[in-house]
């Protein structure tokens, strides 16, 4: 079957014209015999990261190939495990069972970021200090009005990540201490990705939804959790509760090019340097 | 099919050969043959482009309805058709709400969309100056190419703000919005289409009724619009697949909640939204995925349904 | 066609409805014209709502620059190569295959129960919603072929996508020429293959262009197809038309950076990306507008 698959690539090109030779890069400065490629398929939210990392990376080892494509974060380990994926991006410990998912068997998870997640509101919102029983009501559907938690009198409108979603699964857990989500309702909708939620809440007064720290614009309230302000330095000092780590999860322990890549990502040099200027938070800084 | 293909041309060129010779000719490739030779060469090309076509099709038919299928394995055909419950976290999979929100959106749609991109048509066809039409036909298409993510992100922005002010209701998101800005993106197709067809239809038709003192609107109404009409049929089926399918913009406006939509302003779901929202976020093998590929073969059968249907009528309203 | 002539009524001039008539006419023309001037100027207006953001800060860096995650003014240059690239390729594959495909089914094909089916089945996976073509797409070439996220992977997925399409606008636009053309070519003792292509498709040819302009359009802008399968990365290098980079198309690119991606002038790049493609769907539709001129000019002449 092998070689009738490369046959029919092989077809494919010639139909297609053009010769496969790829493009090898001449470099002067060859600083590294590295070489390789690598596929990184996951969570959208870590997209940012992965993306700058590559680059970098690519700077330093320019032999390496480097391709990443992003949907849910379950379609990272899901990958890896079918073999068309070297790493795995996800908002959760893949490793291990989670509300809603089965833990992936023989997948190595590595920390490469901590992100911070903020229930955000509509800018006309004046309640912008929620305990977590009333975000529990809110998100549950059981507290209908911003007038219940010390707001004005007009209806909640909750916006809501699609269940699989990263942000979702830990806001969920963190936030919400596992109470389960409203599903239906006139003043409920769902979107699909962080910038739809920033959209959402930004242009539908009285909007509530939540997203990482990082998308938080000044066109919306981050609201405090419990008297708690969802800044980096509460996340740091312990106050702050809301927040994750990202993963990379690999098949088995990983090797070569991918090994060297998860390794520059987890290193001093790009935590504090672009993954700090990203908004995510260094893995070190988290005792 | 390749296999008949290369003998079929084999057999067809031994007998032109054979043709040629009889004939006295001294040269077996003279100009006839060579005619009939490529002549039947592009046929098979031609054939062989078609099967290719089928096979791609029917592959990705096989695709869906293999994944699709394995739903059964664990509801009922009954739960799956006719329960109003979508609620995959607790092994509830019944996709009523997506199947109704998809016809109800496609016929609002069309019942916008239709009579203004006919109006469209007559308008270039028929009114406007051939220098107007050739600068508005552009203009036109490339609506079309307006990424289907920039209708959406305005219909969020400017659209859904706008219902909320007029109509007074609380998020805007719902049927009307997702068949508003369907409409805007269906709009150029089914009129450019409908144009090219009222266009094709030869002068001498509109000619003989100016000639027999009918008026414009007698002309457009009696002459134009039916002889026109297997055109614009095609176009509305290709505007009403168009929305049928369309999944970026739709998610962005209806709200993407699994209930009924009772009233226009509700938040609701659609087949096309709901597997887009989905699919990227559900393990490969579990239940829920197969019932979103299901989803998927059943937005392929109702919208060749509608194209029967509306071929059925056609030929009906041909015979009336 | 004959149908229509009988539907046609014998409008008398001496009829008394004259004056009704008249009244109708005026109406129709005064409420066609009004819709219309109303209609292209909504367009007009929509159009300078997504243009007027981006289109006076697009600049020659941002054209041909490197995307940047972090810091501001990121260009989009290898997103923008990737895009033309991919539509040329996937245009090289779906144009011959769809116009052969559609010439068949006008031409050749016997007018039998499969054919009808096959053409019902053409038309409706115009309506299958592109991820599912994306999702084929992964298990062709990710999972079967084993090559990842690829240019060509992309491009023939997008192909695919607009395979059903083309087919049927071509053979839509050679059943609409008029019978009498094809009769003369033949009397002319000109083969079917003649007949196809030096009447056939010169007098279809509106048609056709008008539906690869639609194609082209749909597959410049098309983004889920792309994500799937041929990823959101680009090489990261100008001028790499290596059929196995990974090809995030401009598309694509607004995608991201209006869905997801967190430097601060996502925004800008947004409206400035959303300007550029339509800008560029502009032009192709002038470029492939320039075949039809010369041949209307040919027509004309002859």
């Amino acid at each position: 079957m092998k070689w009738f698959k490369q046959l029919t690539i092989a077809a494919l090109i010639a139909v297609i014209g053009f010769s496969s030779v790829p493009a090898s890069t001449p470099t002067a400065t060859a600083a590294s015999k590295l070489s390789g490629k690598i596929v990184i398929n996951g969570s959208s939210a870590l997209l940012p990261l992965t993306l700058q990392a590559a680059n970098e990376f690519k700077k330093l080892n320019p032999k390496v190939k480097i391709s990443a494509s992003a949907a849910g974060s379950i379609t990272g380990p899901q990958a890896v495990r079918k073999g068309i994926a070297d790493i795995g991006a996800v908002d959760w410990d893949a490793s291990k069972d989670v509300p809603g998912f089965k833990k992936f068997d023989g997948q190595v998870a590595h920390k490469v970021a901590v992100i911070p997640f903020a229930a955000v509101v509509n800018k006309n919102v004046t309640a912008t200090n929620l305990t977590t029983k009333d975000l529990q009501g809110i998100f549950s559907g059981k507290i209908k009005n911003w007038k219940e938690v010390g707001g004005k009198d007009a209806e909640i409108i909750v916006v809501n990540r699609t269940f699989g979603s990263g942000t979702r699964v830990n806001f969920q857990d963190k936030a919400l201490g596992g109470t389960d989500f409203m599903t239906k309702g006139d003043n409920y909708k769902e979107v699909k990705t962080s910038g739809d939620m920033k959209s959402a809440i930004e242009t539908t007064p009285n909007a509530i939804g939540y997203m990482d720290l990082a998308y938080v614009t000044d066109k919306m309230t981050a609201v405090k959790i419990n008297d708690i302000a969802p800044t980096e330095a509460n996340v740091i000092n312990g106050k702050y509760k809301v927040w994750g780590y990202g993963y990379y999860m690999t098949k088995g322990e990983p090797t070569g090019a991918t090994k060297e890549f998860i390794k520059y990502v987890q290193s001093t040099k790009f935590q504090n340097g672009s993954l700090k200027k990203l908004k995510f938070i260094p893995i070190s800084a988290i005792k | 099919m390749l296999e008949s293909t290369h003998t079929g041309r084999q057999s067809g060129l031994s007998a032109e050969l054979g043709k040629a010779i009889l004939a006295g000719s001294s040269k077996p490739f003279d100009r006839r043959s060579r005619l009939f030779f490529s002549n039947r060469l592009f046929r098979y090309l031609c054939i062989a482009a078609a099967s290719f076509v089928c096979l791609i099709l029917f592959l990705i038919l096989l695709l869906m309805f293999r994944t699709g299928v394995l739903t059964f394995g664990q509801i009922s055909i009954a739960d799956f058709f006719f329960s109003t419950e979508w609620n995959p976290e607790n092994e509830q999979y019944g996709a009523l709400i997506f199947i109704f929100g998809t016809f109800a959106l496609t016929a609002l749609t069309l019942l916008i969309c239709v009579p203004i991109s006919l109006i469209i048509a007559v308008f270039l066809s028929v009114f406007v100056p051939p220098w107007l039409k050739n600068m508005l036909r552009p203009v036109l298409d490339l609506l079309v190419g307006i990424p289907s993510v920039v209708y959406g992100y305005l219909g969020l922005t400017v659209l859904i703000p706008l219902i909320r002010t007029v109509t007074g209701s609380g998020m805007g998101d719902g049927l009307l919005a997702a068949a508003l800005v369907l409409t805007i993106m269906v709009l150029p197709t089914v009129s450019r289409i409908s144009d090219d067809a009222i266009s094709a239809v030869p002068a001498k038709f509109s000619d003989a009724s100016y000639a027999l003192g009918a008026t414009r609107f007698q002309t457009v109404w009696r002459v134009l619009l039916p002889s026109a009409k297997s055109g614009i049929m095609y176009a509305v089926i290709l505007g009403m697949a168009r929305a049928v399918g369309e999944t970026m913009a739709v998610v962005m406006v209806i709200g993407n909640t699994p209930q009924l939509a009772d009233s226009l302003l509700k938040p609701t779901s659609v087949l096309t939204s709901n597997i887009v929202m989905q699919i990227s976020n559900v393990p490969f093998d579990s239940t829920w995925n197969y019932a979103l590929y299901l989803m998927g073969f059943l937005l392929l059968i109702i919208s060749l349904l509608m194209i029967v249907a509306i071929r059925w009528l056609q030929k009906r309203g041909a015979q009336a | 066609m004959k149908q229509a002539l009988e539907l046609t009524p014998p409008a008398s001039p001496f009829s008394n409805k004259k004056g009704l008539n008249r009244l109708k006419d005026r109406a129709f023309t005064g409420i066609v014209w009004t819709l219309g001037v109303l209609i292209i100027a909504f367009i007009f207006g929509l159009l300078y709502l997504i243009l007027q953001d981006g289109l006076p800060k697009i600049t020659w860096d941002f054209i041909f620059g490197l995307p940047s995650e972090i810091d501001e003014g990121g260009g989009i240059g290898p997103t923008l190569i990737n895009s033309f690239y991919i539509l040329f390729i996937s245009l090289l594959i779906s144009i011959p295959l769809g116009m052969a495909a559609g010439i068949y089914l006008a031409e050749f094909a016997p007018d039998n129960k499969l054919i009808g089916f096959v053409r019902i089945c053409v038309e409706g996976l115009a309506s299958v919603p592109s991820i599912i073509f994306g999702l084929f797409g992964i298990a062709l070439f990710v999972e079967y072929f084993e090559i990842g996220l690829t240019i060509l992977g992309g491009a023939v997925s997008l192909a695919f996508l607009n395979l059903p399409v083309l087919t049927r606008v071509t053979e839509e636009s050679i059943r609409s020429v008029p019978k009498e053309l094809k009769s003369a070519s033949f009397a002319l003792g000109g083969t079917h293959l003649q007949t196809i292509t030096r009447a056939l498709i010169p007098a279809a040819l509106n048609g056709i262009i008008t539906g690869i302009c639609l194609v082209a359009g749909r597959a410049f802008g098309e983004s889920a197809v792309i994500i799937l399968t041929a990823g959101v990365t680009t090489s990261g290098e100008m001028w790499d038309f290596s059929l196995f980079s990974p090809g995030a198309t401009l598309a694509v690119h607004l995608w991201y950076v209006q869905s997801e991606a967190i430097v601060g002038d996502a925004q800008e790049i947004a409206q400035k990306a959303a300007a550029v493609l339509v800008f560029v769907v502009l032009l192709i539709n002038l470029i492939f507008r320039i075949p039809l001129w010369l041949n209307a000019r040919r027509t004309k002449r002859s």
